[in-house]
């Protein structure tokens, strides 16, 4: 095990490297984790994703932009390759059996929200069930039933596609009203998201990093909550 | 036939001129369709946007129906993309679905063909046909517009997104190369429009806003493009931009265009402040398209009309394509108050 000071620095660098988007950083922090036998999720989640929440704070301030988000998400990856083959079965089993199914609405083929939301879950070490772009509205409603997931994120980045959205969800709650959904997308405000019936919103692409941890945590104590419940 | 006896196209033009008006407009640059006129003329969404006359009766019915001061043509962001070789998918569905392009072919600046031909190439045609046939119709009662993407909006039409933004930070030489040649393809349909009659071209650089792109790089990479559009273009033109865009009106300003338009994310006073008084300098804007006026009653429409005229707009513009699901009820409201608000706030200034 490391020994605390080599945690904070190995935990420092890939953050930093998220952050600054230095892949080769990222990298080499990544590796030195894996040898001084840190816990590699500990290495992601309070290093990688540490480092992400990071850039999303430095977006909403307008010192990053989509492209700078779109390279620390590279850098991000980089260490997670490296880093999730050697999380333990049963600690992967012992976290949040989470599913999502995610998808850019029919009509719409711009995915690059939808790709930074995926990531998240990606991170805390969600199965994600990625549809693409220019999904058929059926086909969201149809995934969730095969898979069971727990979540659906729907994207749209034009006004022209984002009511297709109310569609989809009028579709999921009818057969389950347990699922969570969250939308996201440049047209879609709180308000409108709140009328689509939705559980969850992101405003914005670093926003969306920070909704997608929120909803984690939510879905973490609902959770606990059923476990609790189901003690005797 | 309104107030000095001009025509609501003569007014918009002569608001175009830069001269004083006592009238504020209540148009746009970019799609306005709604289902009443769609009904009106028997016509479905799916068969508006690859027939020229269809095209041009769902544009008219809008200023037909509801006194709007112009009438727009095309609808979807796919044409140029189109004629680029991307392959269109064009829904069958009854449900209000634009066309989209699924697949995005080109991957490099050698990937990119321009036809020889381009007043035969894609919906080029259909679009200018559609522009003479409006101009035949309604021209002489309201203004025929038309409008274009600008070039970094087209290039995410038709290549990986996600590797053109990492490239204007890692290699923005090479994006200056790969959107010149689009810049040049969508002067050449802005020219094919005007040369079909257009009174007025819009250029939607929709995939630029400070949501997206930092302000230093608008003013670095984008501004050069737009300004080369405005020269080859020529008066009138507007530049359009969604999205938050205070952080840049002033560069887009500085392209000169005739007007600038933005959406509801804009504070319309505080860029008033910025690109100088009218009628020299002409902002449009700035409704809000969904939650107003789709959403909204028409009191709600009102309550951003009469906004938008007091942050000192100089025609009432929706931010973006009008949904075509948007209420009558609210259109009319939007119309109606820029009439009568618009003339009154006109005395007092």
């Amino acid at each position: 095990m490391a020994d605390e000071a080599k945690r904070a620095d190995i935990l420092k660098r890939l953050s930093d490297g998220v952050v600054y988007f230095e892949d080769q950083k990222v990298i080499d922090a990544a590796n030195e984790a894996l040898e001084v036998r840190l816990d590699p999720f500990d290495a992601i989640m309070n290093g990688l994703a540490a480092g992400m929440e990071i850039v999303g704070d430095l977006y909403e301030k307008q010192e990053y932009f989509v492209p700078e988000i779109l390279m620390c998400a590279d850098a991000l990856y980089a260490g997670l390759d490296i880093l999730r083959p050697h999380l333990k079965a049963k600690e992967m089993k012992e976290r949040v059996k989470g599913q999502v199914v995610i998808g850019v609405v029919q009509g719409d083929v711009h995915d690059i929200g939808k790709n930074l939301v995926k990531m998240m879950f990606d991170v805390a070490g969600f199965t994600v069930h990625d549809l693409g772009a220019d999904v058929p509205l059926e086909k969201f409603a149809e995934e969730q039933v095969r898979t069971d997931s727990n979540i659906i994120a729907l994207s749209a980045m034009m006004t022209t596609t984002m009511m297709g959205m109310r569609k989809v969800i009028n579709m999921i709650k009818e057969r389950n009203p347990d699922v969570a959904i969250m939308v996201g997308g440049a047209p879609l405000t709180k308000e409108i998201a709140d009328v689509f019936g939705a559980d969850g919103y992101a405003e914005n692409a670093g926003n969306a990093v920070q909704e997608a941890i929120k909803m984690i945590s939510r879905l973490r104590e609902m959770h606990a909550k059923k476990q609790l419940g189901a003690a005797p | 036939m309104g107030e000095n006896g001009l025509s609501s196209r003569e007014k918009v033009l002569k608001l175009f001129k830069h001269e004083q008006t006592d009238y504020i407009p209540c148009f746009s640059g970019m799609g306005n369709i709604v289902m009443e006129g769609l009904k009106k003329y028997g016509l479905q969404f799916n068969e508006v946007h690859q027939d020229a006359k269809k095209m041009a009766f769902a544009a008219k019915a809008t200023p037909e129906l509801f006194g709007y001061d112009c009438a727009i043509v095309p609808f979807d962001f796919n044409v140029c993309a189109e004629v680029l070789g991307s392959k269109v998918q064009y829904y069958k569905t009854e449900d209000i679905l634009y066309p989209s392009i699924p697949e995005k072919h080109i991957k490099s600046v050698e990937d990119i063909r321009i036809p020889s031909n381009l007043e035969k190439a894609g919906r080029f045609p259909i679009v200018m046909e559609a522009i003479r046939i409006l101009k035949k119709e309604v021209g002489n009662e309201v203004a025929v517009g038309s409008w274009v993407l600008g070039p970094f909006t087209l290039a995410g039409q038709v290549t990986d997104l996600n590797k053109l933004l990492k490239d204007t930070f890692k290699k923005p030489n090479e994006v200056v190369q790969f959107l010149s040649p689009l810049r040049d393809l969508l002067i050449a349909e802005a020219k094919l429009y005007k040369k079909a009659g257009a009174d007025f071209i819009t250029v939607r650089e929709m995939g630029t806003p400070v949501d997206l792109l930092s302000p230093r790089l608008w003013k670095s990479m984008i501004q050069p493009f737009m300004i080369k559009m405005r020269e080859e273009i020529g008066s009138p033109a507007v530049l359009h931009i969604c999205g938050k865009t205070n952080e840049i009106v002033h560069f887009m300003h500085e392209c000169g265009y005739d007007a600038i338009s933005v959406e509801h994310q804009n504070d319309v006073a505080m860029s008033r402040q910025k690109i100088g008084p009218s009628p020299k300098n002409l902002l449009f804007g700035n409704l809000e398209t969904f939650k107003v006026m789709v959403q909204g009653t028409p009191e709600d429409v009102a309550k951003i009309v009469i906004a938008a005229i007091d942050g000192g707009v100089d025609a009432i513009w929706p931010g973006c394509d009008i949904w075509p699901g948007t209420p009558a009820e609210n259109i009319k409201a939007m119309v109606e108050t820029t009439r009568e608000y618009g003339s009154k706030k006109k005395k007092e200034r």
